[in-house]
């Protein structure tokens, strides 16, 4: 600082200032560009009216006038109540300000803060429909790059699916069995986007217990399951804890009920297919890497694969289980670049040592082509030692959206 | 009326009182030159502010909500490392002088008083922009007739210049060296104000955390809370309110607000802690040294050199 003049100095923090001014970003005025929308907002000192509690997404600009009697504020807040989206301070009584925000969809807050005071009255909710901000190519590729692998899931899943029916129905038992926890593998990868589809999901994949719950006819893979192993399902719903279940369908279905129900499972994994296909079909960033996170706790969940209630009847917990972490792996592996790009390396290189690990403990239990062993001949120490691989796994994993979707 | 005219008041106030503490100084060391070249300034930033408001007021762009914070926080940033810079370097440049010879010193430091027409623009221009769109807002006025609510909003700032200008003639009145201690002080003061608005608006923006953004998933405990409810000081309109004259006194002096965030706080705090004592006890230590030798002044650029 020394051998600085005062006035170089003082020119070059003129500099920054003036670079910050190359920050600026601009939004229409009201009543300019495309498709500009104009809502009136009528605050006092207690209320604010805003005219309309929807909008397109884009340019809004909400003309804020002042009827009370004291200085008012205008914000619109995200969805969490606290992020400003936008604000406009200063209205004195009497006088009108113009805010313009642009705004993706999704929902907000609009509320007044008449005398500049505390958390505002008049808080509404606020509606924005219409189509995404633009984002950049990148996080689009990323995001087809998935969408492409869930769509590749479901055609596979499509035809095991069927194999697997067309056996049953056949009354081969013996090789239903065997094909069951192999027609589960497409499905169990790509889970947390099955479940999107709010009705399809507990027609194929709810456990009894959650169907009987939530007051549902009983189908799906877990249907068969209990079909095809009657004799455990009985032993099992025998047991005093679970008397409260009804007990009326443990019993052999009939070659027109076992056609029924293999029908079903067979059109339901082909809409899941179709909705997949369809092109209005999208997910987000943040939709891939919270689902693989999902699929890691759906094995760990308390009727999940790791205590073994997910296949209460079979035991293939083993074949869910690593499923879903097959689908947990190629959804971090698709956002990874992204991960990169934030600076996020570490975290990369550690859910690359978790995943390997997990992996490496599942293969002393077989594979999917030699077969894995029964969950119900795994003890207790054993599965202590999966569920520690998987909390490990788990862990870093729930680091991957932060790292991942910016801002 | 009333409240367009304490907004004027309270936008303005800062800014008049640092151009005040300026113009009493160059007054004070018989450097008429550079008084002239801080209105320069000061004129400059209005207009600036003025017809860049004009602009986004009445054009087919606004600024949006980010931009504008991000500006007057970044500005305001600007603003208080200069006039930081500035009592620092003038305090280390005329060190161990008495009075009259630090004048003479003092004189030579201004160089060509560019320099602190720089303050004097970047103090008035850091909420310029904010109050120049607030001040075309009332032209658009609804109840009363535009002419009224603009004339109460300029009063307001016209009403600051006041107080910038009494507090200019009470600091000519008072000892030279007394005067050296005071500005520098007042100056800090000031300038602890304008950063605690600086992290206010940076807060609101989104790009320091604080009450306006939700705890991001996976944070501890001590990150938790810096954001959402917990970042939140103090927040006492109820006993002070921000709208009444109190309020925009406390505001617009010492940067005092009825509700401000944890890092406000601590940013204001940290920095009159650190530079006040700083300042003081180099300012008296200054004044007791009786050293005889003149340190040689800087050869002062050339005036005219590059503008």
């Amino acid at each position: 600082m020394s051998t600085i003049s005062p006035r170089r100095g003082f020119v070059a923090l003129g500099a920054i200032g003036a670079a910050t001014l190359t920050l600026t970003a601009c939004v229409p005025n009201a009543g300019t560009g495309a498709n500009a929308q104009s809502i009136a907002v009528t605050a006092s000192d207690t209320a604010c009216n805003v005219e309309a509690a929807e909008a397109q997404s884009g340019t809004i600009t909400f003309t804020v006038k002042n009827d009370g009697s004291k200085v008012n504020e205008f914000y619109v807040l995200g969805s969490n109540e606290l992020t400003i989206i936008g604000e406009v301070e200063n209205i004195a009584p009497g006088s009108s300000r113009d805010l313009t925000v642009q705004v993706g969809p999704g929902d907000y807050f609009t509320s007044c803060k008449p005398g500049m005071i505390g958390t505002g009255v008049g808080q509404a909710a606020f509606a924005v429909t219409g189509d995404a901000v633009a984002t950049t190519p990148e996080e689009d590729a990323v995001v087809a790059q998935y969408v492409g692998y869930v769509k590749t899931q479901t055609e596979e899943l499509v035809p095991q699916v069927a194999a697997f029916v067309a056996a049953y129905q056949a009354g081969d038992d013996e090789t239903a069995r065997q094909l069951f926890p192999i027609a589960r593998i497409n499905y169990e990868r790509i889970e947390p986007t099955a479940e999107q589809f709010g009705d399809l999901d507990p027609k194929i994949d709810y456990r009894k217990p959650g169907a009987i719950e939530e007051g549902l006819p009983f189908t799906g893979f877990h249907r068969i399951e209990q079909d095809l192993w009657l004799d455990e399902a009985i032993a099992n719903y025998s047991t005093p804890e679970k008397d409260h279940y009804p007990k009326d369908d443990l019993k052999p279905l009939t070659p027109e009920e076992r056609k029924e129900i293999g029908d079903q499972l067979v059109a339901d994994v082909n809409e899941l297919k179709d909705e997949v296909a369809s092109p209005d079909f999208t997910l987000t960033l943040a939709d891939i890497t919270e689902g693989a996170k999902g699929l890691l706790d759906e094995v760990a969940a308390p009727d999940g694969k790791l205590p073994g209630e997910e296949n209460e009847f079979a035991h293939t917990d083993l074949y869910d289980f690593t499923a879903n972490v097959e689908g947990a792996q190629v959804a971090f592996d698709t956002v990874r670049g992204l991960l990169e790009a934030n600076g996020g390396e570490d975290l990369a290189k550690q859910l690359d040592e978790r995943f390997a690990d997990m992996f490496a403990l599942l293969e002393t239990y077989g594979s999917y082509d030699e077969g894995f062993v029964f969950y119900d001949t795994v003890d207790q120490q054993q599965r202590n030692e999966l569920a520690a691989k998987l909390t490990a796994l788990s862990e870093p994993m729930s680091k991957l959206t932060a790292g991942v979707v910016q801002g | 009326m009333i409240a367009t005219l304490l907004i004027g008041l309270r936008e303005g106030l800062e800014a008049a009182l640092v151009v005040g503490v300026l113009l009493a100084y160059v007054n004070k060391i018989g450097r008429r030159d550079a008084a002239a070249k801080i209105w320069l300034g000061v004129g400059a930033a209005i207009l600036l502010s003025l017809i860049t408001g004009a602009v986004l007021t009445y054009g087919a762009y606004g600024l949006s909500f980010t931009a504008q914070e991000a500006i007057g926080g970044l500005l305001s940033l600007v603003a208080v490392a200069m006039v930081t810079w500035m009592v620092f370097w003038m305090l280390k440049m005329s060190r161990g002088i008495g009075g009259e010879l630090r004048s003479q010193i003092d004189r030579a430091l201004l160089g060509n008083g560019w320099g602190v027409a720089a303050v004097g623009f970047v103090s008035v221009a850091r909420e310029g922009i904010e109050t120049a769109l607030f001040i075309w807002a009332t032209t658009r006025a609804t109840d009363t007739t535009p002419l009224l609510g603009f004339a109460a909003a300029v009063s307001g700032i016209l009403l600051a210049s006041v107080l910038g200008w009494l507090l200019y003639r009470g600091m000519l009145r008072i000892n030279l060296t007394v005067f050296f201690r005071w500005s520098g002080a007042l100056l800090i003061v000031f300038a602890a104000g304008v950063l605690a608005y600086a992290i206010h608006d940076l807060q609101e923006a989104g790009f320091l955390p604080g009450p306006f953004a939700a705890v991001p998933p996976g944070a501890g405990a001590f990150a938790a809370a810096w954001f959402g409810d917990a970042a939140w000081a103090f927040r006492v309109p109820h006993i002070i309110a921000p709208d009444g004259v109190l309020g925009v006194l406390l505001k617009g002096t010492v940067g005092f607000s009825p509700e401000m965030t944890r890092l406000e706080v601590i940013a204001w705090a940290l920095y009159l802690v650190i530079t006040l004592p700083l300042f003081l006890v180099a300012s008296y230590r200054g004044a007791r040294a009786t050293r005889k030798e003149t340190p040689c002044p800087p050869s002062a650029p050339a005036a005219a050199s590059s503008r």
